[in-house]
């Protein structure tokens, strides 16, 4: 029999998948400088060819954004210099329609993640965004006659549906929200808009990907979403980036409006690499009978702020969040979610699972407002920890926020470890300990992984064991 | 001399949200003045029990000090939490839960402590029982350290009293020293007038062995801050509380409670069962804080709070720390009015739903205060909880 006192030594995750960079050659990128001032922000809204409203919106920002403290709660940003990250890098060939128009460079880079063949199997449309700006976008056909729009937000903003851009565009996270939300405001550039019109239900997922490619830049790409009455979607957003030893940030914004019986699930891999400080904002509102789900993987990052916020604001409106978080050596992933009841018979189940290991520091943090106007509502949180080692920390900070009795709340955290007798039973079945351990994560994680599309769920598994061998 | 209260309590060990304004909360007070400066006296002291009586509050934390290596000794790659708060209190002689504003109130307003010594070896035959009865417009300020020896083992009762109808304040600071093998129980039962301010901020600390049992009763006061921060420093040490809490009116609660697992083997347990009524407030901070080395441990809280306005306003913070592999936390809790199948019950058995929620709100606090042993304070707060019901 195996020596169980001999344990397994875990390596740091290989992450050649992920980390590859191809040969670039830089006088095909245009790079705006280090730092962030009026004259940095101007530049960016000329580059982006802005209206004039959104321009002097971004000067707000800019202004908000040095008024704005850092957050006194999370992890620590200090590594964060943004005299160091430039807000701006795009390759200066323009959005292309079909793949093969692609610049070479970029198409490798997609390629090896597997994008053009997940849309050729599974997407009903892909949006491939590098660096600042998106390179490819596309939809299929069937779904684009179905009045399906998604397209990059520029064309929208300038196209017939400006007006709706402009009227939703940093509505529900407004810049006052936070210091990283008031500098998204200020140098946004790329991502996604997707207008699904009334009763359409898009029967397969819709993509976005996002590759910061150069280092020592910043990604701040925005994502509109707007599902009609009655209609129904799911968007898969995937995030990766190769690593360097210079601080790269991601400080993304995605806002979502649920409208009445529509319904919108939203998954997230996340995969930045390790050095990336992953500060991005997430939130939906969801109006009468609607129904949010997110479902979200995180795995990369240095440092990530990441509660994807849900106001039920309709009355029997629904949200639904299954998350799980991993981290590993030198990563601090504080994680979680936030929903506020406002609509009569409204209900929210939260599940999480966090796994920390090899020094890493996994935080659950969430807050659960249920506002007086919120008679009947339902929550229920579960948060669940594994402790690998004993090295690493898993903290759980979950917030609740009652200001009604007409409301049943439930809550339930645990943490723990990998249990002897479980490594020893499947020992005894001829499992290495490595194996048993990677075994009993992956069921840990079977909730979350069990809600994405099969190719996702994949991934995922494969992140995990990766995470959990070292052998890549 | 008049004084101006504004202090900094109750801060939780980590921040969070500051939308959610649970970070930490203010004692605020005008123009009042501290008419006594000294704690009632225990009425009789039990065999081998000692006490020395208003000692300057600066001077009383003697016993932590000198067991300052035992109870914090270094952790070797501790690594704080995100949002750490600890460095707040580092300078106390002994960690509390409502923190180091409460010492700085003691000692710059002249309060004073008891110090109570359970020498080694002696089991108490019976309870120390301690009285605040106040009288309207009375403002009191003061302390007490149970410090029990090797393997003895005490029982203290406190008890605050007042009319119904009384106002005032009355703030406390109990810290507790339970030295290897003893056990201290600490019974508090709060049954102020409508008109108190009252805090209530008790700190502990276990040497190898050691115990302390917390039973508390918030039942009276407008506005009530209590706080508790155990230390687990060493192997088998066990910390429990059962929290019983009627807020009513407009009146206001305000807990934090650390459970801090320093040693091998430790365990916690804390329950907070509760009912909130009309435009009543309450914000709960519970904490299992599992340190590098605490391999073998266990904490559990759980919380159960009714709610019987639409006006009132719950707040809970259950937070569980960990960097340590080898440890089992949980935390489960259940914030909500009266379920439909339990009133359908009651019903079915003739009980209409004002009844079923009198006998609902009684049942968990007698289940509390059941846990009393002094005969004639048990007597009283079954009494103050059936007039209230």
């Amino acid at each position: 029999m195996a020596d169980t006192n001999n344990k397994q030594v875990v390596a740091d995750i290989d992450r050649s998948l992920y980390d590859f960079k191809d040969v670039e050659s830089e006088k095909d990128f245009y790079r705006m400088a280090e730092g962030l001032t009026e004259e940095t922000v101007l530049k960016v809204s000329e580059e982006k060819n802005d209206p004039e409203w959104m321009r002097d919106f971004r000067l707000e920002c800019l202004k908000l954004y040095n008024d704005i403290k850092l957050p006194d709660w999370g992890p620590s940003i200090e590594g964060l210099d943004m005299d160091k990250i430039s807000s701006y890098v795009r390759h200066k060939s323009d959005m292309k329609g079909k793949w093969e128009d692609v610049p070479e460079d970029i198409k490798n880079t997609f390629e090896r993640l597997g994008i053009p063949q997940a849309e050729r199997e599974s997407l009903a449309g892909v949006g491939a965004q590098y660096d600042s700006e998106l390179v490819y976008h596309n939809v299929k056909d069937e779904v684009a006659a179905q009045g399906v729009i998604y397209t990059d937000l520029e064309s929208a903003l300038r196209g017939e549906y400006a007006d709706m851009i402009k009227s939703h565009f940093m509505k529900l996270v407004p810049p006052t929200d936070h210091k990283f939300a008031a500098l998204h405001g200020a140098v946004w550039s790329g991502g996604s808009f997707v207008y699904v019109p009334k009763g359409v239900k898009v029967d397969i997922p819709l993509q976005s990907y996002f590759r910061l490619n150069a280092a020592g830049a910043g990604q701040f790409e925005h994502t509109l979403i707007i599902v009609d009455e009655g209609a129904d979607l799911h968007f898969i957003e995937g995030c990766s980036a190769p690593k360097y030893n210079v601080a790269n940030l991601h400080a993304g914004c995605v806002e979502l409006y649920v409208a009445k019986n529509a319904r919108l699930r939203y998954s997230t891999i996340e995969n930045w690499s390790k050095n990336m400080y992953n500060l991005n904002t997430k939130r939906a509102i969801v109006e009468e009978n609607g129904i949010m789900e997110w479902v979200s993987g995180s795995f990369g990052s240095h440092t990530s702020y990441l509660y994807p916020m849900t106001i039920l604001k309709g009355d029997n409106s629904k949200m639904e969040f299954t998350g799980i978080t991993f981290a590993g050596k030198g990563q601090n992933l504080d994680t979680g979610a936030k929903v506020v009841h406002q609509g009569q018979h409204t209900s929210s189940v939260i599940n999480t699972k966090s796994i920390s290991k090899d020094g890493g520091i996994g935080t659950y943090r969430s807050s659960v407002i249920i506002q007086k106007t919120a008679k009947k509502a339902k929550a229920s949180v579960s948060c669940d920890s594994l402790m690998l080692d004993s090295i690493s920390r898993a903290d759980t900070i979950p917030g609740m926020d009652i200001r009604t009795n007409d409301a049943d709340v439930g809550h339930e955290a645990k943490i723990g470890r990998i249990s002897d007798e479980a490594i020893f039973y499947l020992m005894s079945r001829g499992i290495s300990e490595e194996d048993a351990k990677a075994m009993i994560v992956s069921g840990f994680a079977n909730p979350v992984s069990k809600e994405l599309p099969l190719e996702y769920a994949v991934e995922m598994n494969n992140l995990i064991k990766l995470e959990m061998s070292g052998n890549g | 001399m008049s004084n101006d209260l504004n202090m900094k309590v109750n801060v939780l060990p980590v921040l969070t949200y500051n939308f959610l304004h649970v970070n930490d909360s203010t004692l605020q007070i005008s123009d009042f003045n501290i008419s006594d400066k000294n704690a009632p006296l225990a009425k009789e002291l039990p065999a081998g029990v000692t006490v020395e009586k208003a000692v300057p509050f600066a001077e009383a934390g003697e016993i932590f000090k000198k067991n300052n290596d035992r109870i914090l000794a270094p952790i070797d790659g501790h690594v704080g939490p995100n949002g750490d708060t600890s460095a707040r209190d580092k300078d106390q002689a002994l960690r509390t839960g409502m923190g180091a504003d409460v010492d700085g109130l003691m000692t710059s307003l002249g309060a004073t402590v008891d110090i109570y010594t359970v020498e080694e070896g002696v089991k108490a035959d019976k309870p120390i029982v301690i009285s605040y009865d106040m009288k309207n417009g009375e403002a009191s300020l003061s302390g007490q350290i149970i410090h029990a020896k090797k393997n003895s083992e005490v029982t203290v009762v406190i008890a605050y009293t007042s009319d119904n109808d009384a106002s005032g304040f009355v703030g406390v600071s109990t810290r507790l020293f339970a030295a290897d093998g003893a056990k201290i129980n600490l019974v508090k039962t709060q049954l102020l007038g409508e008109g108190f301010v009252h805090f209530d901020d008790i700190g502990g600390a276990c040497l190898s062995d050691g115990k302390i049992d917390l039973v508390t009763l918030e039942l009276g006061g407008c506005k009530t801050l209590t706080g508790a921060y155990v230390n687990l420093a060493e192997k088998n040490t066990v910390f429990t509380s059962n929290m019983g809490y009627l807020v009513r009116g407009d009146h206001n609660l305000d807990i934090n409670y650390v459970a801090d697992h320093r040693g091998k083997k430790t365990e916690a347990g804390m329950q907070f069962k509760g009912v909130l009524m009309d435009n009543a407030s309450k914000t709960f901070r519970g904490t299992i804080d599992f340190k590098k080395g605490s391999s073998g441990s266990v904490g559990d809280e759980q919380e159960d709070a009714l709610l019987l306005s639409e006006d009132v306003v719950n707040k809970t913070m259950p937070v569980i720390l960990c960097q340590e592999e080898d440890v089992e936390g949980r935390h489960g809790a259940t914030i909500g009015e009266l379920g439909e199948d339990l009133l359908f019950y009651m019903q079915t058995r003739g009980i209409d739903e004002l009844e079923a929620k009198k006998i609902m709100i009684k049942a968990r606090l007698d289940s509390v205060a059941g846990l009393i042993p002094d005969p004639e304070i048990k007597q009283k707060t079954l009494y103050y909880i059936q007039n209230i019901v």
